[in-house]
C-alpha cells in the first residue's frame, strides 16, 4: 500500500459514484421502484433518496422516501386531524393514486448540493439544516457525480469513534 | 356634527370634497374587484386617504357609527372568531361531521343532505368560512372512503353554507352589518329570515337531488368503512368541549334575549368569548388572538371609513335619489330591485363592501321618504322593513352565483384543488347560478307575499 489508510474527510471519499437518478417527468411509481431496488446487491436494501435531473442532466431536485410518504398522505388529513378515521386499505389506495403523479410534482425542488472536496462536516450541516436523506455531489462543471447518503455519513461518525472496528 | 339626518336627504353640492371622496371610493373599489392588491390593503389605503384629505375628521371616522367604523360589527366578528378558535381544537366539528356520515349509513345522497343541513345550521350560528373549512376535509375523507367524486358534495356544502348563513343576524357579515345599522335584533332576523331560509333549503335540496341524485352509487363494502368509523375518537379535549358548548349555549340564549335585555349583539359575543378564554385556562392568549382573521377585521375598518367618506360628501344621497326616481317611489318595485340587484352584484363582487355601501343608501332613502321620522321609528318603518330583508336575502343568497361570490365558495374551490379535484369557474356556476336564481326568486316571492300581500 503506497498510501496509508486515512479516515474519510471529503464528500468524494464516501459518496456513491454514478448514483441512480430520476427525471422530473418520470412517474412516482418509477421513483419508488428505483429507490426500492437501489443498492440491491450491496447488502443494504433500497436507498432513501434520489437525485432528480432534467433532460440536460442538470440537478433540479431531490426525491426521498419521506417525499413519497408525504405524497400519499391526502391533503385533507393535513388540514385537520383525521388520522383516527383511516381504513385498512387506505394506504394501498392512496399509493395507487399517487403513483401516477410525476416525480416533479412530489420532489423537493430546493436544490442543495456539495462539491466533491466538501468536508464531511458540510454534508452533515446540510443534512441537518434541510432534513435531507442524501446530498448530491457536483463536479466543477455542475454535473452530478455522486450522492452522499445519511447512512454513509453515519458510518463515518461510527468509524471516527471506533476506528479499530472499521 | 354629521349625523344621519344632517348628511341625508339634502341637496348635494358637487364640490372638491365630493369628487375627491368619489374618486378614492371608486378607485378603491376597482382595486378590490380586480384583486390586484389585497383588499385589506386597498381598504386601509383608501380609508387613510379619506382622513388625509379631511373628507372625514378622525373623530367622525373612529367615533361616529353613521360615518365611520361600526364597532358593534367589529367586536361581534372578533368575538365569534375567538369562540370558534377556542372550540376548534376540541374536535367537535370533526365529531359532528363523522357522526353525520354514519347517520347517513354510507348512503351518498343521504350523506349529502345531512352534510348540507349540518353545514347550513352551523353557518347560521358561526361564520361560513370556518364551517366549510371544518366540514370540507371530512367530506374529502368520506368521499375517498366511498370512492366517490367529492366535488358535488363540496359544491353542495358551499351553497348550503351561504343559504344557512342568511338565516340569522350572526350568520353572515352582511346580516351583522344590517342588524347593527338598522338596529334589528337577533329575533327579528329569526322571525323574518329563518322561515324563508328553511323553505329555500328544501327547494335547494330538491334541486341537488335533481343534479346529483342519480350518479351516486356505492358498493356495500365501502359503506362499511364509514360505518366502522368511531366519531368519539375525534374528541381531543372533552373538558374544553363541555366548557365550549356551555359558553356557546349562553351566547345563543344571549342573542335570543339581547333585544329584550337591551344588550347589543357585540356585548353578548364579547362576554362569551372572554368567558371561554378565561375557562380555557390558557396562559398564552396571544396564540389564540393571533388566529383571529385580522385581515378581514381591518378590511371592515377600512371599508367603513371609505363608505363614510362618500356618505358625508353626499354621493350616497345622490344615488338614493336616483334609485327612488328610477322606481318612482314605489316601495314594492324598490324592494324587488334591491333584492335582485343585490343578488347579481354579490355573485360577482364581495357582498361585504356592497352591503356596507347599500346600508347608508337605504337609510338615506328612508330620510327622503319620511323626513319627519328619526331613530327606530324611521329605521323600522313598516314600509322599509321589506327592503332590509330583501337586501339581506339578495346579498347573502347572491353569493352562490359564482365560485368567487362568497368566501365559502373560494375556500371550497381551493380545498378541492389541493385534493387534486379542480372545480372550474364554469363548473361551479353551472350549479351555483341556477341555484342562486331559483332561491332568490323563491325569497323575493316570500317577501312579496309576506310583506306586500299579507302585510305581516
Amino acid at each position: 500500500m503506497s498510501e496509508s489508510p486515512r479516515p474519510p474527510r471529503e464528500a468524494r471519499d464516501i459518496m456513491e459514484s454514478a448514483p441512480p437518478f430520476l427525471l422530473a417527468t418520470d412517474s412516482v411509481r418509477d421513483a419508488v421502484r428505483t429507490m426500492y431496488m437501489g443498492r440491491a446487491g450491496a447488502g443494504t436494501e433500497g436507498v432513501p433518496g434520489l437525485v432528480v435531473l432534467d433532460a440536460g442532466g442538470s440537478l433540479v431536485g431531490l426525491v426521498s422516501q419521506h417525499d413519497v410518504l408525504r405524497a400519499i398522505l391526502p391533503a385533507y388529513m393535513t388540514m385537520v386531524d383525521l388520522s383516527e378515521f383511516a381504513w385498512d386499505e387506505m394506504l394501498g389506495e392512496m399509493a395507487a393514486r399517487m403513483a401516477v403523479k410525476t416525480v416533479g410534482e412530489v420532489m423537493n425542488p430546493d436544490v442543495v448540493s456539495v462539491a466533491e472536496d466538501a468536508p464531511l462536516m458540510e454534508c452533515v450541516d446540510l443534512v441537518v439544516l434541510h432534513s435531507l436523506d442524501c446530498v448530491p455531489v457536483l463536479d466543477a462543471a455542475g454535473k452530478v457525480v455522486g450522492v452522499v447518503y445519511v447512512r454513509d455519513l453515519y458510518r463515518a461518525v461510527a468509524e471516527a469513534l471506533f476506528p479499530q472496528e472499521a | 356634527m354629521g349625523t344621519e339626518s344632517a348628511v341625508a336627504g339634502g341637496a348635494v353640492t358637487m364640490d372638491a370634497a365630493f369628487w375627491v371622496a368619489t374618486v378614492i371610493f371608486l378607485v378603491s373599489y376597482a382595486f378590490i374587484i380586480s384583486e390586484k392588491i389585497h383588499k385589506t390593503i386597498v381598504a386601509l389605503v383608501g380609508a387613510s386617504l379619506v382622513l388625509v384629505f379631511k373628507i372625514l375628521e378622525q373623530g367622525e371616522a373612529f367615533h361616529l357609527e353613521a360615518l365611520g367604523v361600526d364597532w358593534n360589527v367589529i367586536v361581534l366578528l372578533v368575538s365569534m372568531m375567538l369562540i370558534v378558535i377556542l372550540m376548534r381544537p376540541t374536535g367537535v366539528f370533526e365529531y359532528v361531521a363523522i357522526k353525520s356520515a354514519r347517520v347517513g349509513k354510507g348512503e351518498p345522497f343521504r350523506i349529502m343532505v345531512i352534510f348540507a343541513v349540518v353545514t347550513a345550521v352551523i353557518s347560521a350560528l358561526l361564520d361560513n368560512v370556518t364551517t366549510v373549512l371544518l366540514i370540507a376535509p371530512v367530506t374529502l375523507l368520506i368521499a375517498d372512503a366511498l370512492e366517490l367524486d367529492p366535488v358535488p358534495f363540496l359544491i353542495t356544502e358551499a351553497l348550503a353554507s351561504n343559504i344557512g348563513g342568511t338565516a340569522t343576524l350572526i350568520g353572515d357579515p352582511p346580516n351583522i352589518m344590517i342588524g347593527s345599522r338598522a338596529q334589528l335584533d337577533f329575533m327579528q332576523f329569526i322571525y323574518n329570515l329563518t322561515p324563508i331560509i328553511i323553505i329555500v333549503m328544501v327547494v335547494f335540496l330538491g334541486l341537488m337531488k335533481l343534479f346529483f341524485g342519480r350518479g351516486l352509487k356505492v358498493r356495500p363494502e365501502l359503506k362499511e368503512r364509514v360505518l366502522r368509523m368511531n366519531e368519539r375518537e375525534a374528541i381531543k379535549d372533552p373538558v374544553m368541549l363541555k366548557k365550549s358548548l356551555a359558553v356557546l349555549a349562553i351566547v345563543i340564549v344571549g342573542f335570543v334575549l339581547h333585544g329584550f335585555l337591551g344588550y347589543q349583539p357585540a356585548t353578548v359575543a364579547l362576554f362569551g368569548a372572554s368567558l371561554l378564554l378565561l375557562l380555557s385556562g390558557t396562559k398564552e392568549p396571544h396564540h389564540v388572538l393571533a388566529e383571529v382573521e385580522w385581515p378581514t377585521i381591518f378590511f371592515f375598518i377600512g371599508l367603513f371609513i371609505l363608505v363614510g367618506g362618500i356618505v358625508k360628501v353626499g354621493l350616497i344621497s345622490w344615488l338614493s335619489t336616483k334609485l327612488l326616481t328610477a322606481t318612482g317611489g314605489n316601495l314594492l318595485a324598490t324592494t324587488m330591485v334591491v333584492g335582485w340587484f343585490s343578488a347579481f352584484a354579490s355573485a360577482f363582487v364581495d357582498n361585504i363592501p356592497y352591503v356596507a355601501t347599500m346600508i347608508p343608501l337605504i337609510i338615506d332613502m328612508a330620510h327622503q321618504l319620511w323626513p319627519d321620522l328619526q331613530g327606530t321609528a324611521l329605521l323600522h318603518h313598516p314600509d322599509l322593513m321589506p327592503i332590509w330583508w330583501s337586501l339581506a336575502l339578495g346579498a347573502c343568497l347572491g353569493g352562490n352565483g359564482t365560485a368567487i361570490g362568497a368566501s365559502a365558495n373560494v375556500i371550497v374551490v381551493g380545498m378541492s384543488e389541493r385534493a387534486g379535484k379542480r372545480i372550474t369557474f364554469i363548473r361551479f356556476m353551472l350549479y351555483g347560478m341556477p341555484i342562486m336564481i331559483i332561491t332568490v326568486a323563491v325569497a323575493m316571492l316570500y317577501v312579496w307575499i309576506r310583506y306586500f300581500v299579507l302585510g305581516w
